[in-house]
């Protein structure tokens, strides 16, 4: 157990959507740098296992990403060489590269937020005021890890039936193919299965209750404060143009000005505070363990 | 199992030749090292200028990474009124082409195959895009002082005409279109 996790579901679920409504909605480099740095350093500490393999998959993506937007944008002084009649420029590779920042970071953000609100938690949150929105966003969210659990299943099984397990790149990739069309069939048949199920235990019935573990505590509050407060001057910088950047069609400079520099401190150490959080709690547990 | 392989990495390399051969990579210098015809006594010819005079009337509404004279000059003029040679067939986007590349001056357009008028459409021209002062603004083009109502690369053009064109901050209103009004 991490200790992000025993946060009360309602300051950590603000704590996530306060970052990403920021990096999700900015284009600033130095603020989408922070982004992944904090989430990156945030999942490295719940994931330890399997992270850089995990992290190595987002190269082709960032590659991808930054490669096509000069494809298809034009604009920018910086022209680097004409492809078929258009031209190629700096100022297009360095925008793709950009937002490919931003979605990596906003994927990462999404992977701690699967790890620290686990389902539970949110219908604690929403399953009272929204309870059928709740339901289907925790089943969206929990979607893709389950699928990836299963695709490992599928995969197992076919492989000790023998099915495609010679060396041939080819046959990888068929016995790929068929793992995948396993997979769809059976998320269909598990989407209606997990409603019948939900509707059967009486989901969502007036007048039920349930009981959950959540006490909102003093440390609760302190990170709730913090995090709206980092969230507030980030926001009110950016307002005041503190976070202004432009890539067309010249890259304007990034801003060293006190305003910038307070907007770039203020979201730096929002994206940091879990990280900080976790590493004091494990310095915290060596010192304790060292006493015994 | 190794002949398997073996045709699916002949097949993307041939996709791969397929994908380079259709592609063509010129240098910058290369690109503007275009031949501009001289103007002899028997040939055709036309007047292009590129003016963008609304935008310094409306310089609130200008983006901001565009405000200085490198992109919107203080004149307003970005090309000023010029002779060119007319070719056989040329439409008013030729001639704008070609006036652009010979002048090095940047344009950024989408093509006529795609979208449903089947013209060339100009997105921008000196960094000044549609959009980029106001949600009513872009290119437009006159001949002889009148707006064609079609695409720029559907009309062709005569001996002696002269192509303006002009940055509107609203749909045509202030460069004198009336038609747009009505649409």
């Amino acid at each position: 157990m991490r200790a992000f996790e025993s946060v009360h579901p309602a300051a950590a679920f603000a704590y996530f959507i306060s970052v990403l409504l920021v990096a999700m909605f900015t284009a600033h480099p130095v603020l989408l740098c922070e982004a992944l740095l904090g989430a990156v350093l945030f999942c490295a500490i719940l994931s330890a296992k399997g992270f850089w393999k995990n992290m190595a998959s987002y190269v082709p993506l960032f590659a991808i990403i930054a490669l096509s937007n000069p494809l298809f944008s034009h604009n920018g002084v910086t022209m680097l060489f004409f492809l078929n009649g258009n031209p190629v420029t700096l100022e297009a590779v360095l925008y793709g590269a950009d937002i490919a920042v931003m979605l990596i970071a906003v994927i990462y953000w999404f992977q701690c937020y699967s790890f620290v609100m686990t389902s539970d938690k949110f219908l604690y949150l929403f399953g009272k005021a929204i309870p059928k929105l709740s339901l289907v966003l925790s089943m969206a969210l929990r979607f893709i890890p389950l699928f990836k659990a299963q695709l490992i299943r599928v995969n197992r099984a076919q492989k000790a039936m023998g099915l495609y397990s010679g060396k041939s790149f080819t046959d990888k990739l068929r016995s790929a193919g068929r793992v995948l069309l396993a997979l769809i069939t059976w998320s269909l048949e598990n989407a209606v299965e997990t409603g019948d199920s939900m509707r059967a235990r009486g989901y969502g019935l007036h007048g039920r209750s349930h009981f959950a573990l959540f006490r909102f505590t003093g440390r609760d509050g302190v990170l709730l404060g913090i995090s709206a407060a980092l969230t507030g001057l980030t926001l009110t910088g950016r307002a005041l143009g503190g976070a202004d950047f432009a890539f067309y069609p010249r890259i304007t400079g990034i801003s060293t000005a006190p305003l910038s520099l307070a907007v770039y401190l203020a979201f730096g150490a929002l994206t940091l505070l879990p990280f900080i959080i976790e590493t004091e709690e494990s310095l915290k547990w060596t010192y304790f363990v060292s006493k015994i | 199992m190794k002949k398997k392989d073996l045709h699916v990495i002949l097949f993307l390399i041939l996709a791969a030749a397929v994908l380079l051969k259709g592609t063509h990579i010129r240098s910058v210098e290369e690109y503007y090292r275009t031949h501009i015809d001289d103007i002899t006594p028997e040939s055709e010819t036309v007047f292009i200028s590129i003016r963008c005079n609304t935008v310094l009337n409306n310089r609130d509404k200008l983006n901001p990474a565009l405000q200085s004279d490198e992109f919107v000059p203080p004149d307003g003029v970005i090309l000023q009124k010029s002779e060119y040679v007319l070719r056989e067939g040329d439409t008013a986007f030729d001639m704008l082409e070609r006036a652009v590349r010979a002048n090095r001056i940047q344009m950024e357009y989408q093509g006529g195959n795609l979208n449903v008028y089947n013209s060339v459409y100009v997105q921008g021209i000196n960094y000044l895009y549609e959009f980029s002062c106001g949600p009513l603004s872009g290119w437009m083009y006159l001949v002889n002082g009148v707006f064609p109502n079609y695409g720029s690369s559907k009309y062709t053009l005569c001996d002696g005409d002269t192509v303006e064109w002009v940055y509107t901050c609203d749909l045509g209103c202030d460069v004198g279109c009336e038609w747009m009004e009505g649409g």
